[in-house]
């Protein structure tokens, strides 16, 4: 990509004053997480997931769903916050708000794809990570969350020639990534990559987000990158992919990231690729659901204070 | 910036089903330990339905007890093997795994087709081992035919399919399928490859047999199975679970040698071969795993 067009994508992305529909605590919480997890306090999270009412209804939800592994169900926002721990109520709050954050007539591709992506990668990423010493599982949650944040750019930014290059990639049943280099010039690893800059988002989190599709020319992060594309990848092969089929066979063992993993963690060879396929399997259905109740369409405001 | 804090007590329903037994999830583990095959969480009542049936025929109360008769007691292994029957029988139909065919047709065809555009002879080598009443071999052959005109034009197709049972390679022959067996068989393949029989069963037409040999084999035979030399492709679904360890790795050290450089060995939709054969490359296709025998190109052996 020419120096240029970097500027273009700057310049384009640096006048999206803010996602039209962010959530007010989506703020707060963008720097809470880049604190250390010593600096925040049970108080301030609950006030936080409490500020509005349908994000607090939404945490519980995600918090309900066995995808999160709560032997009892949360009966408040305490309680839940008690029983999930902070950084992963983070991870929580920071899944709701993401899916607030995006007006509903922007999408060229179909929302509840991209969510149970993002949603199923994350999750892959956390289950991964938790095999492999040294990784910080709920950061790789968020990695895995995020890493495609560039489609929504593409989607703000860029919504034409983005279409043209999702139908090239239906119609030739390629990666999206190699049809929008052939059809855009760029990809969503760019454009995302320069909004998380906008955003201040950590450093190792950009790296993931500008580097996972090329894992060999990540210089930071290089354990949390070759996760997150592992982790992204399986999801495009196990049906939480972008909604089509990929014409391609994947060899893990050989992919680049595996063997970037398997330098610093020798406890990759004893996972069994196979049976953690399989694992995955059985979550694609609480994804679709938790899709569905947390990313759907936006609710009226008194559903969540109905529920009370 | 500030946040005023607006109270939200919030008290939702569990999104849960009826929760299953802890013991069948580790019957879970102890079948996918001996015998490689998975049962998703969402299948597990899969498995417990077929631990209700064997807890019933030996009068065990509970699946504790149940447990014990698959673990401790005299004669577990033998029952391990009748849970393994209770857990796999009628999964068996026509078009059983849509992913499995995509992979070989939008993936598989046209890298084979391209390696070996230079060779005089086109020939392609299909293996179902295990075939049972046939549904595989016939799916394999419909779904060949389809590319006859296209990619496979050219070619020649031969598919081997073997089962040790002579019964099932007798009904394997007549290719004689009723309802359930068509149950994912689409209209067009059942126009385009099928006869009416009578209301309710259609045959396999001719020129869809001509494609395949049925015989039966003994998998264990090891003199057989050194003459099944120049496979492309090798499918043994829900088969291997019936052999020991030894047995099975000596089975599936045969498969590899069976295959031509760059072959492909399916196994069923939720089995694999863990640490059976450290040769064979895990690959991914979409909704399927294979496993793989590295090309001479590749410079993986």
């Amino acid at each position: 990509m020419t120096a240029s067009m970097t500027a273009t994508i700057r310049e384009r992305v640096a006048r999206i004053e803010t996602m039209p529909a962010i959530p007010a605590v989506f703020v707060p919480l963008m720097k809470m997480l880049g604190s250390s997890t010593i600096e925040v306090n049970v108080d301030e999270v609950v006030r936080l997931v409490s500020y509005d009412n349908t994000i607090a209804a939404q945490c519980l939800k995600v918090a309900n769903s066995p995808l999160f592994g709560l032997a009892q169900v949360p009966r408040s926002i305490k309680a839940a916050v008690i029983s999930l721990g902070l950084r992963r109520v983070e991870t929580i709050l920071l899944t709701c708000c993401l899916g607030q954050a995006f007006p509903a007539e922007k999408w060229t591709l179909d929302p509840d794809v991209f969510w149970r992506h993002s949603l199923g990668c994350a999750l892959v990423c956390r289950k991964f990570s938790e095999k492999l010493a040294g990784v910080d599982a709920e950061k790789a949650y968020m990695a895995g969350l995020l890493h495609d944040l560039g489609f929504m750019v593409n989607c703000l930014v860029f919504p034409k020639e983005f279409a043209a290059a999702m139908e090239r990639a239906c119609r030739e049943e390629i990666p999206l990534h190699e049809a929008e280099e052939t059809a855009m010039g760029f990809t969503h690893c760019e454009t995302g990559q320069a909004l998380a800059e906008k955003w201040k988002l950590a450093d190792d989190i950009i790296e993931v987000i500008a580097r996972h599709h090329a894992v060999e020319q990540s210089h930071k992060a290089q354990s949390l990158v070759a996760v997150v594309h592992l982790s992204d990848l399986l999801c495009r092969m196990r049906g939480l992919g972008y909604g089509y089929y990929e014409r391609r066979r994947v060899d893990f063992s050989s992919d680049p990231a595996w063997l970037v993993l398997l330098q610093e963690h020798r406890d990759l060879e004893g996972v069994d690729l196979a049976r953690f396929t399989f694992e995955l399997d059985e979550s694609v259905e609480e994804v679709h659901a938790l899709v569905s109740s947390v990313f759907g369409p936006a609710r009226p405001r008194t559903e969540a204070t109905a529920a009370r | 910036m500030t946040i005023a804090a607006r109270p939200a007590v919030v008290a939702l329903a569990p999104i849960k089903n009826e929760p299953i037994h802890p013991v069948y999830r580790q019957i879970r583990d102890l079948v996918y330990k001996v015998s490689g095959i998975y049962k998703a969480e969402e299948k597990l009542y899969l498995l417990s339905d077929g631990c209700g049936r064997r807890m019933k025929q030996l009068g065990a109360r509970t699946p504790r007890e149940y447990w014990d008769q698959l673990t401790a007691q005299p004669g577990h292994d033998g029952e391990l093997r009748h849970l393994l029957n209770e857990i796999t029988i009628g999964e068996t139909c026509l078009f059983r795994s849509q992913p499995q065919l995509d992979a070989l047709r939008k993936v598989i065809l046209p890298e084979i087709v391209a390696e070996r555009t230079k060779q005089i002879t086109k020939r392609l080598r299909i293996w179902s081992a295990g075939c049972s009443t046939g549904e595989e071999p016939y799916t394999l052959a419909m779904n060949m035919l389809e590319e006859s005109d296209c990619l496979l034009k050219g070619w020649t197709v031969e598919i081997l399919a073997t089962d040790l049972n002579d019964r099932s390679v007798e009904t394997a022959k007549a290719g004689i399928y009723g309802d359930y067996a068509l149950r994912s068989t689409t209209d067009y393949f059942k126009h385009k490859y099928f006869t009416t029989v009578d209301e309710k069963k259609l045959q396999v037409r001719p020129e869809v047999k001509k494609l395949i040999t049925f015989s039966r084999l003994n998998l264990q035979d090891d003199s057989k199975m050194l003459f099944m030399r120049g496979m492309d492709l090798i499918l043994c679904c829900n088969v291997l679970i019936y052999f020991d360890g030894a047995s099975k790795s000596k089975v599936v050290n045969h498969f590899f040698t069976d295959l031509n450089f760059g072959g492909y060995f399916f196994l069923g939709t939720s089995e694999s071969l863990m640490k059976l054969n450290d040769q064979f490359h895990l690959v991914h296709f979409p909704g399927t795993i294979a496993y793989w025998k590295p090309s001479l190109s590749s410079g993986k052996l």
